[in-house]
């Protein structure tokens, strides 16, 4: 869709995916406020050498944001044959290749949820598509955390709206107390959806993908991440 | 010479007008503090700032329209605007992309065949002249409360004293006219007494009908920021839907459709058992009314007396009108104890719930008179308010009298003085105005869509600012029929091609807001004004001067009406060296202010109902001023909050507490009326055992036409949907997302299910928005009309509901 906003390499750098930036109107209340995010924390401590070996490694690359049960990036990256499958698979659209600025994942699977966001799909075909088995259904489908910039969310801000608590599509993701809206961190999938229809001046919804996925489980089924632990690193 | 330099010529010019020195140094004076309009000096890549009313919808917030190299490129909330303060809904800071949608018309386009072929303007206004010429009582006009000021003035005037016909209306017929006739009913004058400081004052809030979380977002916002500093105030929603008013309020109550007929005298009723209803206000202040059966069809009745009042009143116990309405008995004596308690302060807000009614007069004159007859009323807060849903459908609907019965200033045309009083203020021959009223919306559209040949007498509509196509009722046979007619021509004029330029044989490309000079009039009887920033895009023009250049067109092809009493064309103006300015020239027409002409025209009609307006400079100056705007000694003006309430209102005389002025009894007191309980015309029974209820949502303004074009607009609220009962659903074997067919007598439409989203409608009930014109929910909705108003029920009519099975998309 021509009204995509196209992702930035300084956005990437960012390691995050941000809403759309007010093309050609440049609103004061808008501009007033941080038209970008502010920047993600360090990462957590991590809780050992090999995970901090990784976690440096990406800090030189950046997080992308996967279709839903995806394996640890580099595996994702060893694995994925570029087959097209979960593309063709999914309903929605919602998957396209990465463009050529994400240099090694060129070419891999990515959701920009501002173009459109991954809808949760109960049975999830692109999983299913999958045949190397880097999306799996034995993984979470967490693909990353929204946030709401509670200084462009309209509702903070005094006004009514209501549209991310109302489309997002995992029960209970989105809390609302006095018309507000909080992410649940923990239940928050990243699919995007909120970022998708936020109509704030500037986008009230920040995605952050996940900046570690759990490796590839054993034969047996085992070794999935609880998501409490992948949130760990994400920022607060 | 580069196109910035036009622009800046142009925003020069239009202000360089008799007082522009006097006007530049104001208007930097009162926003100082915001530090805006740049209107010397600014080169270059500046930002100039001006503010403007909002587009959309009839709170009628400010916003700061930021342009650069002759586009708007920002908006912001104005703080100095006392509606806002600052503040906007998610419409109005997107409200500057409406100009720049991709598909926006720019040249006159007439059908040949099944398509449409550019023409020149010049080509269109001679071809609108000659098919009036050829026929003028075969013509009608239909504008809308988007009109602004200026745009209603010239085509009331053009119609009521220049072609001497009344065929003119404006959807305000279909939104507020319920309104109206119960003002007018209670008051004898049009419009709230109170406007929204009330808000900043009441202690209780009862929204009967009304949404305003999502429709009048920022006023709604005014009372939360209220309760979030700690303030107690009780907010009620009487409604047949929760809704996001719902969500903030301590009170539900949920009524079955038309009931809140019953609800209303059954709090009438607990006033008068309990003895608590303000007998000192009454005995001051009111007369009891009731329709006369004998003369069923004059709005303003009969008198009763106390006793047959009461008498009237007491069927309505809690217990029958729990029966009826299916509220609580006990919550209808927590409302007769609100009302009966004077240390209260009670709001009542309402908009189309009230109004799309076929009870609609009745239900307005209850809900007045429960604030009558309780004494709650004319005290900061206390004070029941009609909200309206466009930007100036007060100002120019109701203000100007654009409505096939009405003239300027709250005058009729069926009353012999007024006519004098219009003629000789325009200027016009006695005789010219029609004494009989011309066609109501539903009736024009009715006749218009009736072969020529079978009564159907209107032949050439023109609409101006609104979409017909997608909001008259039973769109079936009131608009689509036009089709399959011979001899029947529909002009549009229109920013994007729309349902209505669909069947269009010409359509018009129009200036809209800031492209152009304009006035709007919002909810609270404020006066706004802006000037144009942007040049239209192509060759857009004023919808004022397509009126203005068909009248002159007329003018040249003889038509005695487009004289006046002094032999000249009725549209004439002159500049400062008393040369007439050829405004019917479009590189002729901003060489003057025509807007500020034809206010000053109008203007003299206002002081008639004490509706009276400052000069045009002085709301130049002002975010809106709300009339009656009256002089000071000292030569300022100065604008009233609360009429007929003596601390405020210069029109109170003697010292009066409360005055009403404008008495219908002629003695300066309100009516409380009688009005019973009545079934509705449609419904549900066996074969179409729902409610259907119709309405808006907060993304969208209308029918989409400006908000679809807002690409985070459409993405937050795509298209439509059916919002059913968990329980209905379940009966239905659907779930969200599952496709189902609405039908009526009428027509059927088919929408994706939404359960527990927005809004939850209550049992057997359905509601469906009516902004996606890709899915007309006005296929299906009836046509039947309150009797004094001609307003239609949008909220509701009979329909069933029907799975459809899946097409493949699982979305
Ligand atoms: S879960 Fe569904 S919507 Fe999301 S990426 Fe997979 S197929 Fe697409
Ligand atoms: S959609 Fe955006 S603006 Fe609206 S509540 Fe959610 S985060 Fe806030
Ligand atoms: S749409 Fe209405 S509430 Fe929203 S900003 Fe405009 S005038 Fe204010």
């Amino acid at each position: 869709m021509s009204e995509d906003s196209p992702i930035s390499r300084r956005d990437m750098l960012r390691g995050r995916v941000l809403g759309p930036l007010l093309g050609g109107l440049r609103d004061a209340a808008a501009s007033r406020l941080k038209p970008l995010a502010p920047e993600p924390a360090p990462s957590g401590a991590p809780p050992d050498a090999a995970r901090a070996e990784a976690t440096s490694r990406y800090a030189k690359s950046f997080p992308i944001l996967r279709p839903p049960g995806a394996v640890e990036e580099e595996a994702f990256l060893a694995g994925c044959t570029k087959c097209n499958a979960c593309v063709e698979a999914c309903p929605y659209d919602s998957i396209i290749h990465a463009p050529v600025r994400f240099r090694r994942a060129a070419g891999t699977p990515m959701i920009n949820p501002v173009g459109q966001p991954c809808w949760m799909c109960a049975d999830a075909p692109c999983i299913a598509s999958c045949e190397p088995g880097v999306l799996r259904f034995d993984l979470p489908m967490k693909m990353g955390v929204a946030r709401i910039d509670e200084t462009t969310c309209l509702p903070w801000m005094g006004t009514t709206c209501t549209v991310c608590s109302e489309q997002c599509p995992v029960p209970g993701a989105i809390e609302v107390r006095a018309g507000r809206p909080r992410i649940i961190e923990e239940t928050c999938t990243g699919c995007g959806v909120c970022q998708h229809v936020c109509p704030a001046p500037g986008n009230a919804v920040i995605l952050m993908p996940m900046a570690q996925r759990p490796p590839a489980p054993p034969a047996d089924g085992r070794g999935a991440t609880p998501a409490s632990e992948c949130n760990a690193d994400e920022p607060e | 010479m580069n196109a910035r330099a036009l622009d800046r010529r142009e925003f020069i010019r239009r202000s360089a007008l008799t007082a522009a020195g006097a006007v530049i140094a104001a208007r930097g004076e009162s926003v100082g503090a915001v530090s805006l309009p740049l209107l010397q000096g600014s080169g270059g890549d500046e930002v100039v700032w001006d503010k403007a009313p909002c587009r959309f919808c009839g709170t009628g917030c400010h916003v700061q329209v930021g342009v650069q190299d002759g586009r708007v490129v920002a908006i912001a909330g104005d703080p100095l605007a006392e509606v806002n303060r600052g503040l906007l809904c998610v419409k109005g800071y997107h409200v500057g992309k409406i100009l720049y949608g991709a598909d926006r018309l720019t040249t006159p386009m007439l059908r040949r065949g099944d398509g449409h072929v550019p023409i020149t303007w010049d080509e269109a206004i001679d071809l609108i002249a000659r098919r009036i010429h050829a026929a003028p009582d075969r013509f009608a006009m239909y504008g809308s409360g988007q009109w602004t000021i200026g745009e209603g003035c010239a085509a009331n005037k053009f119609m009521k004293a220049g072609l001497g016909s009344n065929h003119i209306d404006g959807n305000p017929r279909l939104c507020m006219s319920s309104a109206v006739t119960g003002f007018l009913s209670c008051y004898g004058v049009d419009e709230p007494a109170g406007c929204y400081d009330d808000l900043d004052a009441c202690n209780v809030l009862i929204m009967w009908g009304n949404n305003p979380a999502e429709m009048h977002p920022v006023l709604f916002s005014r009372v939360i920021d209220r309760r979030a500093r700690g303030e107690e105030i009780l907010l009620i929603d009487i409604g047949t839907r929760r809704t996001r008013t719902t969500d903030h309020c301590q009170e539900y109550l949920e009524f079955r459709p038309q009931t809140d007929l019953a609800i209303a005298n059954g709090i009438a009723h607990q006033l008068l058992k309990n003895g608590s209803w303000d007998t000192d206000f009454v005995s001051k202040h009111c007369n009891f009314r009731q329709l006369d059966p004998e003369q069923p069809a004059n709005m303003y009745g009969k008198p009763m007396t106390f006793d047959e009042y009461a008498a009237a009143l007491e069927p309505y116990t809690p217990e029958y009108v729990q029966s009826l309405s299916g509220v609580p008995a006990e919550k209808i004596r927590m409302l007769g104890d609100l009302f009966g308690d004077r240390s209260r302060r009670i709001t009542s807000l309402w908009c189309m719930g009230m109004n799309q009614h076929t009870r609609g007069t009745a239900i307005n004159c209850l809900v007045h008179s429960i604030h009558l007859l309780s004494g709650h009323f004319g005290r900061p807060g206390d004070a029941p308010t009609s909200l309206t849903g466009q930007p100036s459908a007060c100002g120019t609907v109701r203000e100007v009298g654009t409505l096939s019965h009405l003239l300027p200033g709250g005058r009729t045309v069926a009353n012999e003085a007024h006519r004098r009083d219009c003629e000789d203020l325009w200027n016009v021959p006695q005789g010219r105005i029609k004494a009989a009223p011309g066609y109501h919306t539903v009736l024009m559209f009715e006749k218009f869509c009736t072969p020529s040949d079978a009564g159907g007498d209107i032949d050439t509509l023109w609409v101006q600012v609104t979409n017909p196509g997608q909001t008259l009722p039973n769109l079936h046979k009131l608009f689509n029929r036009k089709a399959d007619l011979e001899g029947k021509f529909l002009i549009v004029s229109e920013v994007y091609p729309t349902a209505t330029t669909r069947l269009a044989d010409l359509i018009l490309p129009s200036a809209m807001w800031v492209e152009k000079n304009g006035m709007y009039g919002n909810s609270e009887r404020r006066t706004q004004q802006w000037f144009k920033m942007v040049q239209p895009p192509g060759e857009a023009r004023d919808d004022c001067w397509q009126t203005i250049a068909v009248a002159h067109r007329l003018h040249e092809l003889g038509h005695e009406g487009m004289k006046g009493n002094d032999g000249e064309f009725i549209f004439t103006i002159r500049d400062e060296r008393g040369q007439i300015v050829p405004i019917w020239q479009w590189e002729r027409y901003y060489d003057v202010n025509v807007d500020r002409h034809l206010f000053e025209e109008y203007r003299r009609f206002t002081r008639y109902k004490n509706k009276d307006l400052a000069p045009y400079d002085e709301y130049v100056r002002a975010r809106g001023l709300r009339w009656p705007v009256v002089e000071q000694p000292g030569g300022t003006w100065r604008e009233t909050r609360f009429r007929f309430a003596g601390f405020d209102d210069p029109y109170v005389t003697g010292g009066a507490e409360i005055q009403f002025y404008h008495s219908v009894t002629k003695d300066d007191r309100a009516l409380v009326w009688f009005r019973p309980y009545e079934d509705p015309p449609e419904m549900p029974d066996a074969e179409y055992p729902f409610w259907l209820d119709t309405g808006r949502v907060l993304e969208h303004w209308h029918t989409g036409t400006m908000t679809g074009r807002i690409s985070e607009l459409r993405r937050a609220m795509p298209r439509a949907y059916v919002e059913l009962h968990p329980d209905d659903a379940r009966d239905l074997g659907v779930q969200r997302g599952d496709v189902v067919r609405i039908e009526s007598r009428r027509g059927h439409i088919d929408l994706p299910v939404w359960i527990n989203g927005r809004g939850s409608p209550a049992r057997g009930q359905v509601f469906v928005p009516f902004f996606d014109e890709t899915r007309l929910i006005n296929e299906v909705t009836l046509d039947a009309h309150d009797p004094f108003s001609r307003q239609p029920d949008y909220k509701k009519c009979a329909v069933r509901v029907k799975r459809v099975p899946p097409d493949g998309q699982t979305r």
